[in-house]
């Protein structure tokens, strides 16, 4: 194996120690940023998340405020809620935990909450903010990428990175990053002819597909730098077990040729939660008129 | 007597517009049946010089293709704040279906400021962040003219767009990216290319189709294309008194299998791709106030 692990867990500590010391900045001048998460349900995953991302605010130094409804939540009452929390001038940020039951409309609801509090960046003017190369609020998982590439390489101009895979969450908002950052990007998806050979152009990869171990080294120009965003559970060896949990990448094969790679999981994932908390940070200085911190954004 | 062979066939634009154009009379007689004519409002601040033939041509195009327009002018020194009041007077009006910012701006008028200020049923110019965003998101509604006339262009060929690979030099927010996230919605592989790219050639040369939108002269030559490959040039740029696009017209013509020339190509398919815009917003505001009445409980 030749590739530098690139610790998304440590470097992830780092970015939620500068929010905390911003925070603990702000706090001075008699601001408490204030993240709201609504969930929906019972879905075991999403409670874990929520809890999680709940534990991090706090011991970031922020407010936090959970909502949790029943599954059988009406749309008109969870909108009502999302106005009273664009209203709350203790709320800064507004997430509401995706997937959400099959009978509310995800649109509408994510596009109901006020942009500048969209700290998951998913309404549709952030996203066309964002596409404009305008103040907006960043997808966090991308977001959180563009940080440890940053970190990486110090600058990605003229670097040649392919995104594979064009969710609206992943692969669209990164290659817009990327192309801010002077990046010639490429996005490949399902659709692609020879990806193989189109991903061996590349000095960057993305991956973010969710298909377990699809990149191979093979794939790779020897010394590419490899993020990887996937998240999959290999099915059990023996009967009663857990699965292992795999990116998009096949760790084993690719470290032997990349540069540097992120591992799945302490890579891209703890990230997520720490540009979530740089948001919510964010959203609340833009809030009050004040300079954004550096670094925390895009 | 000398002849000059031409390997590409050339895209003639004027006839796709022309095509486009039927149908947006046809479109716009029905809506003026139901009570709701077309009517564009153009905006023009300060010196006229610059867009007055722009706008005498808009309204030529837009009567002939059925669609009422107005052009206002505002004096150099109106204020941001009043030109933003009266798109607010524009946007409330229900017989005004689309507004057209003019460019150029006096320099004390951010144009992102108005754009975003007018009301995104009523952006024909695709401009506001929301109508970019659905671009993002690959649900077509208003989308940049040119983009979306470049794009359209393609798509007469005898092409499937699906994993077709592409290349747009030239990363601007309201032509390249756009049309890169146009094309992908479509399923082709897309690359962008822009003036920190370390070989266009490289990239356009793996192209099925290229698209360019620079605004250089001569930018790109024969032997940056695949053979066959069709070549839709986006760069007006003038010449010694002439007009002419960022295609290197006779070494790219040698090469090419298609190739927009210009002027005759885009140019005229975008001024379609607005009253086609026209009669779209036009119908989504009927719809719009007709649905209001509906779930109203009277």
């Amino acid at each position: 194996m030749s590739a530098t692990i690139i610790d998304g867990k440590a470097f992830a500590a780092e970015v939620r120690a500068k929010v905390a010391t911003h925070v603990a900045k702000l706090a001075e001048q008699g601001i408490k940023p204030g993240l709201a998460v609504v969930i929906v349900g019972d879905d075991p995953a999403s409670q874990v998340y929520v809890r999680s991302k709940g534990k991090q605010t706090v011991e970031a130094g922020m407010e936090s405020f959970e909502h949790k409804l029943p599954a059988d939540t009406a749309e008109a009452d969870l909108l009502a809620l999302v106005d009273r929390l664009n209203k709350d001038p203790a709320v800064n940020g507004i997430l509401v935990q995706l997937p959400l039951p099959e009978h509310l409309n995800e649109d509408l609801v994510i596009n109901a909450i006020d942009p500048a509090k969209d700290v998951d960046g998913f309404h549709i003017s952030n996203v066309g903010l964002l596409a404009t190369g305008q103040k907006a609020m960043v997808p966090c998982t991308p977001l959180g990428c563009l940080m440890l590439l940053r970190d990486h390489f110090g600058s990605l101009s003229g670097k040649t990175a392919v995104v594979v895979g064009r969710s609206n969450i992943v692969g669209k908002p990164m290659a817009q990053l990327l192309l801010r950052d002077s990046c010639t990007v490429t996005i490949a998806h399902s659709r692609t002819k020879d990806i193989e050979d189109v991903v061996r152009g590349a000095d960057i990869v993305i991956a973010a597909v969710g298909r377990a171990e699809m990149v191979t080294g093979e794939w790779l120009k020897p010394g590419a730098v490899v993020i990887d965003v996937g998240i999959n559970r290999l099915p059990p060896v023996e009967e009663g077990a857990k699965g292992r949990l795999v990116g998009d990448v096949d760790f084993a094969s690719a470290s032997a040729v990349a540069g540097a790679i992120t591992p799945v999981p302490g890579g891209v994932g703890p990230m997520t939660i720490a540009c979530l908390l740089a948001n919510t940070l964010t959203a609340t200085c833009r809030a009050n008129g004040l300079d954004e911190p550096e670094g925390l954004t895009a | 007597m000398p002849t000059t062979h031409h390997r590409a066939a050339l895209i003639d634009g004027k006839s796709i517009a022309a095509d486009l154009r039927l149908d947006v009379a046809k479109e716009s007689a029905a809506l003026t049946k139901l009570g709701w004519a077309p009517l564009l409002v153009s905006v023009s601040v300060g010196d006229q010089a610059a867009s007055d033939l722009y706008v005498r041509n808009q309204k030529k195009h837009a009567e002939s293709a059925g669609v009422a327009f107005e052009a206002r002018s505002y004096p150099e020194e109106t204020s941001l704040e009043q030109l933003i009041g009266i798109l607010q007077g524009l946007n409330h009006d229900p017989r005004i279906n689309g507004i057209i910012i003019q460019r150029p701006l006096p320099d004390h008028i951010p144009v992102k400021a108005l754009q975003k200020a007018v009301h995104p049923l009523k952006d024909v110019e695709g401009m506001h962040p929301a109508s970019i965003g659905n671009i993002v998101y690959n649900d077509l509604a208003l989308g940049p003219c040119t983009a979306v006339a470049a794009v359209e262009i393609l798509k007469t060929l005898p092409m499937d767009m699906a994993g077709l690979n592409v290349t747009v030099i030239g990363h601007s927010e309201i032509v390249g990216k756009p049309i890169a996230f146009l094309m992908m919605g479509l399923g082709a592989t897309v690359t962008v290319c822009h003036h920190m790219t370390r070989s266009v050639a490289m990239h356009s040369r793996a192209a099925d189709a290229v698209f360019v939108a620079v605004g250089k002269a001569g930018l790109v030559t024969g032997d940056m294309i695949k053979p066959g490959a069709a070549v839709i040039d986006i760069g007006i740029n003038r010449v010694d008194g002439k007009t002419v696009g960022d295609v290197d017209f006779d070494s790219v013509a040698e090469v090419a299998g298609w190739l927009t020339p210009v002027p005759g190509g885009v140019g005229p398919v975008t001024v379609a791709t607005l009253m086609k815009n026209a009669v779209m917003a036009t119908r989504m505001q009927m719809e719009h106030y007709r649905d209001a009445y509906d779930k109203t409980d009277v």
